[in-house]
């Protein structure tokens, strides 16, 4: 696309991740005329850099796991919608806990969790042994989650995307936006390759939102919290599904006062083990968290923590090569919920700040996200996603 | 663990430069994911050309010899059987050592991996008994086996000729040399002795298939024009095994996981780190050199490991400057004189090119 755009769109998407990819899909869907915009490829940045998880498990009881559970509803026909091959898989998810302290904490959520209507049951040792012969034998236990799956995270971004232009939308990729006007009746959208018009702009740039935010005078609460995965040789099976610590819940949110028995090294690079086995018969190692700006290069003492601590659950690792490692950007918010809301700026909407639960949550956002700007009623009360909470009143 | 100097890859470019950074007085480490050092010298029965100062008549394997020699004399602390799976911020390299992944912090670091051959695609190309030209002279001549009876080789500049005629030595029938342009690419002289043993070249002409069903039992070769197959130009003959050997390129990724600043320079492999007239990268400290710094040979490879090794050890304060100056404007005129000749020339050409742009 070149030169000056006179046409106005009905929707602007900024950002081709997996979340901006099923805004600009699900417009589409209703008839909107859409642009999807982005300063690169699709998935370019964090989609192509995730695990492709798609999880109830380690969303908190409540209106995070009702959210999450609906978007997880909307892959099966989404796969069979979508001409792109998802890959998506639904086998369930293991999380294990390492000991007797840890198997009452999640004894306690699987309860709450079951009471959102989240299909959780408890595991015994001998149970888990059976699940996963290759555990390591002094695993206490584990918490199954039946409905939980997984994607190939590019597919999913590339098929809502592809979708989406299928549906009459227009994709300007590589196209960096440079800046926003909002004029009386549309937003006035300035990029290298000229200027777009559009009734409604929804900035979903993860991690870059603030950048977009601050175009129009917007400040956005995201910042991007790194996270490392190695990536192991082809080879036989490990584990038949996805399985991470208990523990992961307690690093991703910070909370409560249970501090796992762990080196030092585990502990300072807030490591917690996720395995996730691909199509290809790989597996991937997680998971890390650290504030460290946009620095994406991959870290020894991080990857040398992850190894013990998959070898830890898992003592056969310690014999199969890591062939890759790599690191992404997570958009992280202060409360963990996303922002997927309008603004005080009207017509301008974020979706983003997806930590890491950008892929699991694409399907949700994209739709909630059409049906706001449409003006229809969402399918429940998305006050926690909303804009305005990290503000005061006054700020308001 | 901290090093002064930490080598990658002991090859001739990273073993030239031990010996010059443990001769000024660096602390050097020098590690190499093989058994042995030397990289590919050992494989290089034939003789070195050019003047004297560059082992002209020498072979590869005697040259690797010496180095290895000297770093034995100088009492240069060595690795073997451990690769380098990494570089990480602050210069640290993590090397796999004994099956413990060491961490090496070093003030100044060399990355002189080498080359990797080009792969070429065509129907049955994934058929065992379709190689790389160097895998071929590995079998050959280090590990003396015959790769095959019957070989087709595919590309005639030295690699494939040199190789082509280290197996017909060795016992093969080398059916023909296969090569796309309408001129070979190797030294006259070597091609030279391929027309007198009465291998056939087969200019203007590229591998269309292989054929077989568990391995590699016919070639089928076409002509080639403007980047096409001619159809109906096919012959075919029986082989067991098809050599490619259209090309290097520099092993880089060291370097980009280091965050060096890469160009594209077709003359010397495609994608490699940029250098300046030190060997030094765009990332202070770090250096490259040999055919990770661009395919040239193992002359050039040896001077130019030598080069990052003064220009390192003057960094270091362990090479006075007039002294360190002298030394490497004398390898600079070395290297020059090596880009001699119009194979030389447009590798010089792009060298300066590199050099003037700057990291």
């Amino acid at each position: 696309m070149s030169g000056t755009m006179y046409k106005t769109f009905d929707v602007a998407v900024i950002g081709a991740g997996s979340i901006g990819s099923s805004v600009a899909y699900f417009n589409a869907k209703k008839g909107a005329q859409v642009v999807l915009i982005d300063a690169g490829d699709i998935a370019q940045s964090t989609s192509s850099r995730s695990d492709g998880n798609v999880l109830v498990c380690d969303k908190q009881p409540g209106f995070d796991a009702i959210f999450a559970k609906a978007s997880q509803d909307m892959f099966p026909e989404l796969s069979r919608e979508l001409d792109y091959d998802l890959e998506w898989k639904q086998k369930g998810s293991l999380f294990l806990t390492e000991t007797e302290e840890e198997f009452e904490i999640a004894s306690k959520f699987c309860q709450d969790m079951k009471e959102c209507g989240i299909s959780m049951r408890m595991m015994d040792q001998k149970e888990i042994q059976d699940d996963e012969p290759l555990l390591a034998k002094d695993i206490y236990g584990g918490l199954e989650t039946i409905s939980d799956g997984s994607v190939y995270p590019i597919g999913l971004a590339y098929g809502l995307a592809l979708g989406a232009e299928k549906k009459g939308a227009i994709l300007s990729l590589h196209n960096r936006v440079t800046n926003i006007e909002k004029q009386e009746d549309a937003f006035r959208i300035e990029t290298e390759n000229g200027t777009i018009l559009a009734r409604n702009v929804v900035d979903a740039c993860g991690v870059w939102a603030p950048a977009i935010g601050a175009m129009v005078g917007l400040p956005i609460p995201i910042r991007p919290r790194q996270g490392q995965i190695l990536v192991s040789e082809q080879t036989f099976q490990v584990a038949r599904r996805k399985v991470h610590e208990f523990g992961y819940m307690l690093t991703k949110f910070q909370s409560g006062s249970y501090r796992r028995p762990v080196s030092e090294r585990v502990e300072k690079h807030g490591v917690a083990f996720v395995f996730e086995p691909t199509a290809s018969h790989n597996f991937l190692i997680g998971s890390s968290r650290a504030f460290a700006g946009e620095d994406i290069s991959s870290e020894i003492e991080v990857m040398k923590a992850m190894a013990e601590r998959a070898i830890r659950f898992f003592p056969v690792i310690a014999d199969i090569k890591v062939i890759r490692s790599y690191s992404g950007l997570r958009p992280y918010t202060p409360d963990h919920m996303p922002i997927v809301s309008g603004t005080p700026v009207e017509g301008f909407y974020i979706a983003a700040g997806h930590e890491g639960d950008g892929i699991g949550l694409a399907p949700i956002t994209g739709k909630v996200m059409a049906d706001m700007i449409a003006g229809e009623a969402p399918f429940m009360d998305l006050s926690p996603l909303r804009y305005d909470r990290f503000f005061s009143k006054e700020e308001r | 663990m901290k090093r002064e100097v930490v080598i990658i890859g002991g090859g001739p470019a990273g073993l030239a430069a031990a010996i010059e950074a443990e001769s000024r007085g660096c602390d050097v480490l020098l590690v190499d994911e093989n058994r042995r050092a030397g990289g590919q010298l050992f494989k290089q029965l034939h003789k070195f050309f050019g003047s004297k100062a560059h082992s002209a008549g020498v072979r590869g394997i005697d040259i690797g010899r010496q180095l290895l020699q000297k770093t034995e004399e100088l009492n240069v602390e060595v690795w073997l059987n451990s690769p380098c799976i990494g570089i990480f911020s602050d210069k640290r390299a993590a090397i796999l050592h004994n099956g413990v992944t060491e961490v090496v912090e070093a003030e100044k670091l060399l990355i002189c991996t080498g080359g990797a051959e080009n792969p070429l695609r065509f129907p049955g190309w994934t058929l065992p008994g379709v190689m790389g030209a160097g895998a071929a002279q590995t079998m050959v001549n280090v590990g003396r086996v015959l790769p095959g009876k019957r070989i087709l080789m595919v590309g005639s500049g030295n690699v494939g000729v040199i190789v082509a005629y280290q197996l017909m030595q060795a016992g093969a029938d080398v059916v023909g040399i296969v090569e796309g342009m309408p001129k070979i690419g190797a030294y006259g002289v070597h091609a030279a002795k391929i027309r007198r043993a009465g291998i056939p070249f087969y200019l203007g002409y590229t591998i269309k298939e292989a054929k077989g069903t568990d391995k590699v039992e016919k070639a089928v070769i076409a002509q080639f024009q403007g980047g096409k197959i001619v159809e109906g130009t096919e012959l075919e003959t029986d082989v067991d095994v098809i050599c490619v050997a259209v090309g290097l390129r520099p092993l880089s990724e060291l370097a980009q996981m280091a965050g060096v600043r890469h160009g594209f320079v077709p003359e010397l492999g495609g994608f490699m780190p940029l250098h300046d007239e030190n060997m030094e990268s765009s990332v202070p400290g770090i250096y490259v050199a040999g055919d990770t710094a661009g395919v040239e040979e193992a002359s050039t490879a040896m001077d130019e490991g030598r080069l990052a090794a003064a220009a390192a050890a003057q960094a270091l304060g362990h090479f006075p400057d007039e002294e360190a100056e002298k030394r490497k404007q004398e390898i600079r005129d070395r290297l020059e004189s090596l880009r001699q000749g119009p194979f030389g020339e447009r590798r010089m050409a792009a060298k300066e090119r590199i050099v003037g742009k700057g990291v």
